[in-house]
């Protein structure tokens, strides 16, 4: 019986309860210290539940200041479920059109989810051949430094660094953007990406990570996901742009048209595959 | 559902709810959580997501511990004299794993959390988008409160 030694659960304030966490778990604070903002528990997730708005929700969801929920923390450690969100939603929604991409949404989940449970840790191989035109072996294995530490100079990719490590949410759109810059432009397998968000993200789930980093990848999908400029820019209100030496230098790996970046970046492939 | 004189509900990191079906159905269970630190270790978890875990935690009855989830979910299970452990359903291998090592010493319950989409017949995962045909078919269908 001497042999169980619960943690602590009472504490005076969270700072008291962040330095408890540190000193209980060494390895994961020697990793990265960082504390969220983001609170956990079943009250905070019903917080955001209370707030979702379908319609609003459908208007500006690729949008980085969009209406999204950012239910995905509570809703993969399942401190409020996936059926009790879309009942809520549903019910406070009767016309479907505006709760129907909200619904789509959290479907998604549910889709990886059981191709989880199909595919077990077959989640981690490629699932089909990349359609790069390139081989696996050309891609690296590691993840580079500049990525991790936010010193690539690009002003989008080091915040989006910076907010994954910071505070352990990135929107949608910022997590697209990051994978497609980790493996279409810096050449680096999908897998090193998918593990460094699963060390940080608070809704890191293998079966949403993994796959949706194969989708950008093309190892799950028909063609790979790449993203440029003006896309970028759009659904930021140019908020990176404005500020970042590459855009001003006009050294912007981005600034071209999508058959420009087809052509450099997939030189082997196909072009009807590009 | 069987039903056991002094079972004890082991939580995992993917139903951490006062909701969860075992404590539900068993509200005088004694209920335990083992952080998984050869899990955090391979997988590189940070700080904040066991911060994050650990607030979720701190609504719910539960002894918290750390260390091999198999060996300390036995051993709460002993000091309980239990007969049985009940928990929630997961898709993941580790779980399956868990799951067969704790059998070896007692049974094993395993609760469904409320699906999203309740159809049981064949779904087809080949792409989201062959999957949604089945799905979006009951996906708004909403159950009384
Ligand atoms: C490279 C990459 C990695 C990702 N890694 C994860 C991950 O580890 N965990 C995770 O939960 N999601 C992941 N996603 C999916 C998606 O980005 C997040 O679920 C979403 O951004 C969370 O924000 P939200 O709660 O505000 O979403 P909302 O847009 O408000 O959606 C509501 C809920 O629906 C679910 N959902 C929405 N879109 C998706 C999607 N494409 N795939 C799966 N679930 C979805 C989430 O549970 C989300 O909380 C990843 C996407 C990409 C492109």
């Amino acid at each position: 019986m001497s042999e169980l030694q619960p943690l602590r659960r009472e504490f005076a304030s969270r700072e008291d309860l962040i330095a408890y966490v540190t000193a209980q778990f060494p390895a994961s604070a020697e990793i990265d210290s960082h504390a969220s903002p983001i609170p956990g528990g079943r009250a905070a997730g019903l917080r955001a539940l209370g707030a979702v708005d379908g319609a609003k929700y459908a208007a500006t969801r690729n949008y980085l200041n969009g209406r999204v929920s950012r239910l995905s923390p509570y809703l993969r450690h399942g401190a409020v479920s996936l059926s009790e969100v879309r009942d809520h939603v549903v019910r406070r929604t009767p016309k479907r059109h505006e709760s129907e991409k909200f619904v789509n949404e959290l479907a998604w989940r549910d889709y990886w989810q059981r191709l989880y449970a199909k595919l077990g840790d077959g989640i981690w191989r490629d699932r089909e051949p990349y359609k790069t035109g390139f081989r696996p072996a050309d891609y690296a294995d590691a993840l580079p430094d500049d990525i991790m530490q936010g010193e690539t100079s690009a002003a989008c990719i080091d915040g989006f660094s910076r907010d994954l490590r910071e505070t352990g949410y990135l929107h949608n759109h910022a997590r697209m953007w990051m994978a497609a810059y980790v493996v279409h432009w810096r050449r680096v397998k999908w897998q090193a990406g998918a593990r460094w968000f699963l060390t940080h993200l608070l809704d890191g789930d293998p079966a949403s990570n993994n796959l949706s980093w194969q989708w950008v990848a093309s190892t799950f999908s028909h063609k790979p996901y790449i993203f440029n400029r003006e896309n970028l820019e759009k659904y930021t209100a140019g908020a990176y742009c404005r500020g970042c030496p590459l855009a001003n230098n006009r050294r912007c790996p981005f600034d071209k048209t999508y058959e420009q970046l087809g052509a450099e970046l997939f030189p082997n492939a196909p072009p009807e595959g590009r | 559902m069987a039903s056991f004189e002094r079972p004890i509900i082991w939580v995992h990191a993917d139903c951490l709810t006062p909701t969860h079906p075992g404590l539900l159905a068993y509200p005088d269970a004694p209920a335990v959580f083992v952080f998984d630190e050869a899990l955090l270790a391979d997988w590189e978890i940070s700080l904040k997501r066991v911060l994050f875990m650990y607030e979720c935690l701190l609504e719910m009855p539960v002894t918290l511990l750390k260390g091999d989830v198999a060996a300390q979910v036995s051993a709460f299970a002993r000091q309980h004299q239990a007969d049985a452990i009940i928990t929630s359903d997961s898709p993941s291998p580790r779980f399956r794993e868990i799951v067969a090592k704790l059998r070896q010493s007692m049974p094993v319950t395993i609760l469904e959390v409320d699906p999203f989409v309740d159809y049981d017949g064949h779904m087809d995962l080949g792409r989201f988008s062959r999957y949604w045909r089945t799905a979006e078919k009951y996906a708004f269908d909403v159950r009384e409160p």
